[in-house]
């Protein structure tokens, strides 16, 4: 790319880039002794990957690592890489990509959300050459990973094969240039100037360049004298520093893709977990079923639920996504290899980070719950009432010693052989189950507080330890969080990758390289005011608008109109 | 010798200042519409909701300022006159500013409508990003349309790049046409988008897609001018054309079984607003009136093709009388189907019955059941709920023109690009003299490109930042990222064929094109047909 808009004609003047362009089709056709050894080397070389991937290849990717010596022997090694390393290869390569990644678009992948219905939908001729082609997993297939490798492989030969002569931009300056070249340039023009002297017209012209923003160099060269000047002559480098930035993108992702890991972690409060879950996406190839499978992973800590917590946006409205405006899972991180514990605050957008792993609020189980709850407790010998709050699984005393925990809520009460349950997890019912000890001690008695109104002598709502309860109020809370936990040592890679791509492109597309050449040349005269030629030219390999209106201000600078050469392809 | 050397360099700083005032004042127009759209939108702050202009009404002004202004544009391009070309930039600042203008106070609608819940529900005031007019197509819309706008104000300080507005202007304002009929209804948002990356994201999404399609503009005009024939243009259109009605209406137009039928989706009220349901009415004529549209235009391809083939110059003549004709098909089919949507009353008699096993299988869906629950149940069941449920709630179900915009933006597309094809085979040879030269094109084409490209890079990588910050994965091949990526990849193609050998010129303009078109096909098809994470917008 470096050479994006690079000036064709400079190619066919050998004098612009003062190296003689690199000549193409240089490799001939080789000759049999060639053909055999590149053979030989590459047999040996599937000997070889063979011997080392041992039972992972198959009998197809022998033979099909076979047939590419055999072609690789017949084009030639020099050739070979001629064309990997061509922009037009390159080119094929991204329209293939586009190709593969409509295919991917199109046919749903097996990750998506609703494979399943979408999988027995499809006739079985359809799963059987879909599943095949490898089209219900392709950016996970063998040949789209085949595509990007040789892809980057195509960037980097190319960009080899380019830079050398990008670099020479900078490293040899073309201080001079022929009014001859000068006038094949995009940007032209002649002014015949009076002045004093050759030198005193140069430093005019100079100033000229100075007020546009150039940083002339005065050259003299026998019975001429050169200004030249340019800009952003690293631009033409940008390019390639672009495919740096994106190579270090893909080495990122290929880290990921080899040792990330993204699992599931439910967390109920109070429970400890110290593995997530991974889903594998798979379809039994004998069976053609789809068949998604859970793998465990351990990690290396351990993590212990203390609280969770749902913010609704309606209080009275259910605990769905909907009604939703944040998650919050408080966790105790314990870990076993240096001994220490921190606690952590999980909630949506607001990921934790630990050793490398990253903690998200995934999805929850919509069981309605309540994280604390509120009591209006009725003496039974009569008196006034009095409110409590009770947190989950916590307890509170009385003033007149009586002790009251929380230890269970149902969401939809109901008896089911004779032990209490819920029969659903909505609110429809909402009720606490409690367990009370009278002051000084006894027998706890377990008793129920209800949100709904009870029918009076109902035995569940039985006043117990000297106290019939009501449940007021209750905060609404899932029973379980499950988080996402992200193991993935290319992200900082990617994101590095990132930074550089986008100064990049800033640097490549908002910048270019200009230069402009001016050359003197005495054409009449007798020594006091002599009339001058003065041939401007000038070239850049971006924004040709912006360099062309730049050029027309030096020329009216240097006293003269430029007539701009309109080429039509 | 030193006055010598002094003289002409201080008649140069003066001469600078001149052109950088000069340089200011054509900036104006893209100054005013900005700056007066934020004035206006901190006036609606101040002044209230009851007695300002509302945003919809804003967006029509816009609709209204862009397609004025391509037509003064055009005209331009075939009669040259400063009045018009003036005319056409001012209209189009106009429109630019209308846009701009709508889409700021439906923010701040947006904010009166957070204070409203808050008034009624309680709750603390969610920050400002929370309701940036960034959650659905419409505000996408608005925002994409905006950023072709200002994209073409800012390349019309170039005198000579005005003519852009007569394609880029025309095709904002389908984007526009395409927010009105999706309906700019409020929705919440899901709280997992509520992110600053949100405004990030989606600002440069709807930044990068105008100047795609400017870029696509371009393209347009460097193919014309560059001599592609506005014949082999219109076999292309009519392909496009045909494609849209082949596909609309669940493929009913020329499905065997359904032969000439267009049936268009029913609403249902519901307590709030209204909800769309997977039935169909049939609309009479519109069907036919397609099928007849579709005919001319076969004819239309067999008979440019023959003509391009053989230079037949009948066959040449006879080709643009039929795109006329399908022209003026196409125009009654849309004008029978939006005249009907809206006189239409007695929607239930409409319903064709076959589809009372999918939109039973729906019902069943919407009261909980699961897929395996449904697959049992007996055969009848689904289709006599469906009719149940037509016979009970017939009554209520009403039609809309928001019940498909894709379709019926596809439709008016399809309108404009024959109407294009017709307006350019109109003496093509002297637009093609009016229009700047093709190099100047192709540096316009490149830089937009080249910044269109920059843009999507910068699309993907904070989408893939905020991905990861939300769903804790930077890249997960979702449909939309793809959509996107593909798009970008695209552009990179353009980007090098520049540097290829052989594949200069017309090959990058087509790369142009495929480009703008997969944008498009991400921004809409993406949405409406592919399941993802990024399905609400």
């Amino acid at each position: 790319m470096s050479a994006i808009e690079e000036t064709k004609r400079e190619i066919s003047v050998p004098a612009a880039a003062q190296v003689k362009p690199k000549p193409t089709g240089t490799a001939t056709t080789p000759s049999p002794a060639e053909r055999a050894i590149t053979l030989a080397v590459c047999v040996a070389l599937v000997v070889v990957v063979r011997l080392v991937v041992g039972e992972g290849m198959s009998t197809l990717d022998i033979g099909v690592m076979l047939a590419l010596s055999v072609a690789v022997a017949g084009v030639g090694v020099q050739r070979l890489i001629e064309f990997l390393s061509s922009v037009r290869f390159g080119v094929s390569l991204l329209v293939l990509l586009v190709v593969a990644c409509m295919i991917g678009m199109i046919i749903m992948q097996v990750n998506v959300d609703g494979f399943e219905n979408y999988y027995t939908e499809l006739t079985p001729a359809q799963r059987l050459l879909y599943g095949n082609l490898g089209f219900f997993d392709i950016y996970h297939s063998r040949y789209f990973n085949f595509l990007l490798l040789i892809l980057s492989l195509n960037i980097v030969l190319a960009s080899i094969d380019r830079f050398p002569k990008a670099w020479t931009f900078i490293s040899r300056r073309k201080l001079d240039a022929s009014a001859h070249w000068l006038r094949g340039q995009e940007q032209h023009a002649a002014v015949e100037t009076h002045g004093a002297s050759r030198s005193e017209v140069g430093e005019r012209v100079a100033a000229a360049y100075r007020a546009q923003g150039f940083k002339p160099t005065i050259t003299e060269k026998g019975t001429k004298t050169f200004v030249f000047a340019e800009r952003g002559a690293w631009n033409r480098l940008g390019a390639y520093a672009v495919h740096v930035a994106l190579l270090t993108i893909f080495t990122g992702g290929f880290l990921t893709a080899q040792f990330g890991r993204v699992g599931q972690m439910p967390l109920k409060p109070g429970a400890t977990a110290s593995d997530m879950s991974e889903i594998v996406f798979k379809i039994d190839d004998s069976t053609q079923e789809f068949a998604p499978t859970r793998a465990s992973f351990e990690l290396p800590f351990e993590v212990a639920c203390t609280d969770i917590q749902q913010k609704l946006i309606k209080k009275e409205g259910t605990i769905t996504a909907d009604n939703t405006l944040d998650w919050l899972t408080w966790i105790k991180i314990r870990d076993k290899t240096d001994g220490t514990e921190r606690d952590a605050l999980v909630h949506l957008n607001h990921p934790y980070d630990y050793r490398g792993y990253r903690f998200f609020q995934a999805s929850f189980q919509a069981h309605g719950q309540a994280r604390e709850i509120k009591l209006r407790l009725t003496p039974e010998a009569g008196g006034e009432t009095q409110d409590i709050v009770i947190k989950r699984d916590g307890e509170t005393s009385l003033p007149d010693g009586t002790r009251i925990t929380f230890a269970k809520f149902f969401p939809d009460f109901t008896f089911k052989g004779g032990s209490p349950t819920s029969a659903s997890d909505d609110y429809n019912n909402p009720a606490a189950m409690l367990s009370v000890v009278r002051a000084g001690g006894g027998q706890p008695e377990r008793a129920f507080a209800f949100a709904n109104p009870l029918p009076e002598g109902l035995p569940v709502g039985a006043a117990k330890g000297g106290y019939k309860f009501q449940l007021v109020d209750f905060e609404k809370v899932p029973a379980v969080h499950i988080l996402s936990v992200q193991h993935d040592p290319g992200a900082n890679i990617v994101y590095l990758g990132f930074l550089l791509l986008a100064l990049t492109l800033c640097a490549v597309f908002f910048f270019s390289h200009q230069r402009v050449w001016a050359q003197i040349e005495e054409r009449s005269g007798d020594g006091g005011a002599s009339i001058f030629e003065v041939v401007l030219g000038g070239n850049t390999n971006r924004n040709k608008l912006g360099f062309e209106d730049r050029f027309k201000r030096l020329v009216k600078a240097v006293g003269g109109d430029a007539e701009t050469e309109v080429k039509q392809s | 010798m030193s006055e010598a050397i002094n003289q002409p360099s201080a008649a140069l700083h003066a001469h600078d200042i001149d052109l950088k005032k000069s340089t200011l004042a054509s900036f104006l127009p893209s100054i005013l519409a900005v700056g007066g759209a934020v004035l206006l939108t901190l006036l609606r702050l101040r002044v209230g909701g009851e007695s300002f202009i509302s945003d919809g009404a804003l967006m029509m002004l816009a609709l209204a300022a862009y397609l004025t202004a391509a037509v003064f544009t055009l005209t331009n391009l075939y009669a040259p006159s400063t009045l018009f070309q003036k005319l056409g930039l001012w209209a189009a600042t106009a429109g630019v500013f209308f846009n701009l203008a709508s889409w700021g106070v439906r923010w701040i609608a947006a904010y009166d409508r957070e204070l409203a819940i808050i008034a009624r529900q309680g709750g603390e005031m969610p920050w400002v990003w929370r309701y940036i007019p960034f959650a659905n197509l419409y505000d996408l819309s608005l925002a994409f349309a905006f950023g072709a706008g200002i994209t073409t104000l800012l390349i019309a300080h170039r005198p000579s790049f005005r003519f852009l507005g007569a394609i880029s202007l025309p095709l904002a304002a389908l984007i526009l046409v395409l927010a009105r009929f999706i309906g700019g209804e409020f929705i919440n948002l899901p709280p997992v988008l509520d992110s600053y990356w949100r405004p990030i994201h989606v600002g440069i999404a709807s930044l990068s897609y105008g100047i795609a399609l400017v870029c696509f503009a371009v393209a347009v005009i460097y193919l014309l001018k560059d001599g592609v024939k506005t014949e082999a243009m219109a076999i292309w259109s009519s392909v496009f054309a045909l494609a849209v009605f082949a596909t609309i209406s669940r493929f009913s137009v020329f499905a065997p079984s359904t032969f000439g039928t267009y049936s268009a989706s029913v609403f249902i009220p519901t307590t709030s607003s209204k909800m769309a349901l997977p039935l169909r009415a049939d609309i009479p004529y519109v069907g036919w009136l397609l099928v007849l549209s579709a005919l001319l235009l076969v004819g239309v391809c067999v008979a440019f093709m023959r003509y391009l083939a053989r230079h037949d110059e009948t066959a040449r003549i006879w080709g643009h009388r039929l795109l006329k004709a399908s022209l003026v098909v196409q125009a009654a089919a849309i004008a029978a189907l939006v005249g009907q949507i809206k006189t239409i009353v007695d929607v239930a008699s409409r319903i064709d019955a076959r589809q009372f096993g999918d939109f039973g299988s729906y019902l069943a869906k919407q009261q909980g059941l699961t897929a395996e629950q449904i697959a049992q149940l007996p055969a009848g069941r689904l289709t006599t709920a469906s009719a149940d449920f037509v016979r009970e709630r017939g009554g209520e179900l009403f039609l809309s023109l928001q019940a498909n915009p894709v379709e019926l933006a596809a439709l008016i597309t399809a309108f404009a690009g024959t109407l294009f094809v017709i307006i350019f085979s109109f003496r093509t040879e002297r637009l093609r003299e009016t229009l700047p030269p093709l190099e100047k094109i192709d540096s316009l084409m490149y830089k937009t490109a080249g910044v269109a490209f920059a843009g999507l890079a910068l699309l993907l990588m904070t989408g893939a930042i905020w991905a990861n910050e939300s769903w804790g994965r930077y890249w997960g091949w979702d449909s939309k990222e793809t959509g996107a990526f593909v798009a970008w990849l695209t552009y990179a193609g353009f980007l090098h064929t520049r540097i290829s050998r052989g594949w200069t010129g017309r090959a990058s303009a087509y790369f142009a094109i495929v480009a703008f078109l997969l944008v498009i096909f991400t921004y809409l098809g993406v949405s409406y047909l592919l399941p993802g994470l990024h399905s609400y917008a």
